[in-house]
């Protein structure tokens, strides 16, 4: 699935991301292995969550906004690719100027 | 007293029903303007509206938002003048251990006035100026998707700043029984619900009525860039800074109407007797978590834009794009989804229970990556870039060099051991002075530089956007460096005298400190008094741009849409603006300081081609004309670093 929606330079864009993600696995896990001040299933819970919230909220944003501009891309590249077939296509005709879509 | 109730709600209900009724009669949401015949009684909504209407009721109706955006700027202009000038008289005052120029209750109130103009009377609307200005040109919309709605909110900010500044005004004129408030900006409750100055609910109100223009600009905000981007605008190449407001569009969404929902309350429990932060109810601590649960997204409200500006313009002048775009991007989104969960970060203090500080510190340290990003990008963008040392791009690597010091002293107090050492010290005070005046002031300061040409048609005096530069420069480092030192000694925040900190370090050295960071602040002064006399003196009488691309963008293949509206203007005005000795005349007209016909054909630009420039010999650039033009430019590779000292020379 996310090979069709990103492709492998958008991938790239979003480790920029993924960093900041990773920082909050380490600290889940982290408190989530050493607990110093004991566990309680509320705060304990509000802890993680806390983090874990942030995180996913993270991703999800992430996801969408990189779904939006690489499709916005590949629409840009394909009219592009259009209209250079177009113009191939008319020739001399045109005179250089823009085809109509 | 039931009968009363009764026709009371009977009219409520008519009003409402009248309401609805002339809200169901509005045919074109978007119509130009509402003073044109058309629209808001469903006839004619056409644009019949071909001119505006000249003076003050041009001002007081347009829904234009390139004027909406010249309204914001100057609102925004004179609050910082007003916060700028509080700030003097607060490190007057502290130039001496026991306080030089006020009382403790006059400088409390100032301490607190200053922090609230500079975030929402100046931080904000200042953004909104831009952004209403140049958003919608950017993006290649005819307007804000609601222009009425636009204008509603920039009015409701005057009678928003009048409210807080109420309590200066009214307390000569009651004898002292409203008096300005002396909450703090943070508003910490039981302080703010105990003081009976009526000048603080005065305050609340109006910051309310701030909140409400901000939600409604940021509505606005989110619904052009959806919806009005122009046919070759989409989200793949929608520019930095629009990104920038989208997101702080959103961060506003959320966070301002919790502002407000706080704010009610603290006004219901001040006087309708609630007690929604009292011991029995909610506690001090449910303020704090309100207050912070808005106030830490509000940096990011207010610095995402300028980090937008500086993301636009700084590439211009290292005659190179943007280094990582796509990074700068989702970095912006990154920190605004972080900025929600860090808010405890400020009250690591209080006694929350160890585990919450643990989660609010983790996301603290990771918001500082997507930061951290950023100052990355603009770095590379500037290595071995052809760089044009304008006065814009001096802002840009001036906001540069004070993110890394604003943003790294930030990242030791997120961690919980270091904040609780300096808590509520000078340095707390260092560290976000740094950002909000040397990042967030620069920020804008380089997009009034950089869009000059545009709003006004005309070009500012060069040399003094340099004095201003170096001198905002040097005053912002002195006076902030010498606070971080200052939190170092342990000096408390606030404080109006400081003899009794003598016990926290010497007295002699906090004096010495606190005295450089009071000529820091008035070499600031000095900067920003040049700065205001080049704004209004080069807007009134300095060159006209008479070129669509002042800053010589083409040449790397960088001019935007709005540098292509700005020629187009010109080159309309030209054609149809009447006759060409009507244009030359204005010219000469407004030239009548002394210039010449040299200087008619030439306008300053400021970081445009050398050769041009090199030939300008304008009285407003007495600076020195070629020989300093030719040293600015850094050549890519050689050896920048001879030219750059030479440069800031």
């Amino acid at each position: 699935m996310s090979e069709k929606v990103f492709d492998r330079e958008t991938l790239l864009d979003l480790t920029v991301n993924v960093i900041p993600f990773g920082i909050l696995v380490i600290f889940f896990v982290g408190y989530l292995l050493f607990s110093p001040w004991g566990f309680d299933s509320v705060i304990s819970g509000i802890q993680l969550a806390i983090i874990a919230v942030f995180g996913i909220g993270l991703m999800i944003l992430t996801y969408y906004s990189g779904a939006a501009v690489s499709k916005a891309e590949m629409r840009t590249e394909a009219a592009l690719e259009a209209e250079e077939t177009a113009e191939l296509e008319s020739g001399d005709e045109t005179d250089g100027e823009e085809t109509p879509e | 007293m039931a009968a009363e109730q009764l026709l009371l709600t009977g009219l409520m209900g008519v009003l409402l029903l009248v309401v609805i009724a002339l809200l169901g009669r509005v045919e074109d949401w978007r119509s130009y303007t509402p003073l044109a015949g058309g629209g808001a009684y469903g006839g004619d909504s056409a644009h019949v509206h071909e001119e505006k209407p000249a003076g003050l009721i041009r001002w007081l109706t347009t829904v234009d938002h390139k004027d909406i955006g010249l309204l914001y700027g100057t609102y925004a202009i004179i609050a910082f003048a007003v916060g700028g000038l509080m700030a003097v008289g607060i490190r007057l005052q502290l130039i001496t251990p026991e306080g030089t120029a006020f009382g403790n209750q006059f400088y409390n109130a100032i301490l607190t006035s200053h922090g609230i103009t500079m975030l929402f009377l100046f931080g904000t609307p200042i953004i909104a100026a831009f952004a209403n200005y140049f958003v919608p040109l950017l993006i290649g919309a005819d307007d804000m998707a609601f222009p009425r709605i636009n204008a509603i909110a920039f009015w409701l900010l005057p009678p928003g700043a009048i409210l807080i500044w109420a309590g200066f005004f009214l307390e000569p004129l009651t004898g002292g029984t409203i008096q300005a408030a002396q909450t703090s900006w943070t508003m910490y409750t039981p302080l703010s619900v105990e003081q009976v100055n009526p000048g603080v609910d005065l305050m609340l109100l109006g910051l309310h009525l701030t909140g409400v223009s901000a939600t409604m600009g940021a509505i606005n905000f989110i619904a052009t860039i959806f919806t009005e981007r122009g046919d070759d605008v989409n989200w793949a190449n929608l520019d930095i800074f629009s990104w920038t407001i989208l997101t702080q569009s959103a961060l506003i969404l959320f966070a301002f109407p919790l502002l407000g929902s706080a704010l009610v309350m603290l006004l219901m429990d001040r006087n309708l007797g609630t007690l929604f932060f009292a011991q029995e109810g909610g506690g001090a601590m449910l303020w704090q978590h309100l207050f912070w649960f808005f106030g830490h997204p509000e940096v990011y409200i207010l610095v995402l834009p300028p980090m937008g500006l500086v993301s636009l313009i700084l590439p211009k002048f290292a005659g190179r794009k943007l280094f990582g775009f796509k990074f700068v991007v989702y970095s912006t989104l990154a920190i605004g989804v972080l900025s929600f969960g860090v808010w405890a970060h400020h009250m690591f203090s209080t006694g929350m229970d160890p585990r919450l500080q643990a989660s609010f510190m983790a996301v603290s340290l990771a918001i500082a990556v997507p930061s951290a990003v950023k100052t990355f990008n603009w770095i590379t963008t500037l290595w071995n870039g052809s760089l044009r040392l304008t006065t814009p791009m001096l802002f840009c690597i001036g906001f540069v060099s004070n993110f890394i010091i604003g943003g790294i002293t930030g990242v030791f107090l997120a961690s919980v051991p270091v904040d609780l050492i300096l808590h509520d010290t000078y340095y707390v005070v260092g560290h976000f002075h740094y950002i909000v005046m040397g990042v967030i002031g620069f920020g804008a300061f380089a997009g009034i530089y950089y869009w000059f040409p545009v709003f006004t048609g005309r070009m500012y005096q060069k040399k003094l956007g340099k004095a201003h530069f170096w001198l905002s420069m040097v005053g912002t480092n002195v006076t902030f460096f010498a606070m971080l030192l200052l939190g170092y000694l342990g000096m408390p925040r606030r404080y109006a005298t400081y003899e009794v900190a003598a016990g926290v370090a010497p007295l002699d050295l906090l004096t010495l400190s606190h005295q450089a960071a009071s000529v820091g602040a008035l070499i600031l002064l000095i900067g920003q008094i040049i700065f205001v006399w080049n704004f209004a003196q080069s807007w009134l009488e300095g060159p006209e741009v008479d070129e669509g691309d002042p800053w010589d963008l083409e040449k790397t293949g960088q001019k935007t849409k709005e540098f292509q509206w700005h020629e187009d203007r010109i080159s309309t005005a030209l054609t149809d603006g009447g006759s060409e000795s009507g244009e030359s005349g204005t010219t000469s007209e407004l030239r009548s300081d002394g210039g010449s016909e040299s200087e008619e054909e030439e306008v300053v630009t400021d970081g445009g081609s050398t050769s041009e420039e090199s030939g300008t010999s304008s009285e407003l650039r007495s600076d020195g004309g070629s020989e300093s033009e030719e040293e600015e430019v850094v050549t890519d590779g050689g050896s920048t670093s001879e030219e750059s000292g030479t440069s800031s020379e």
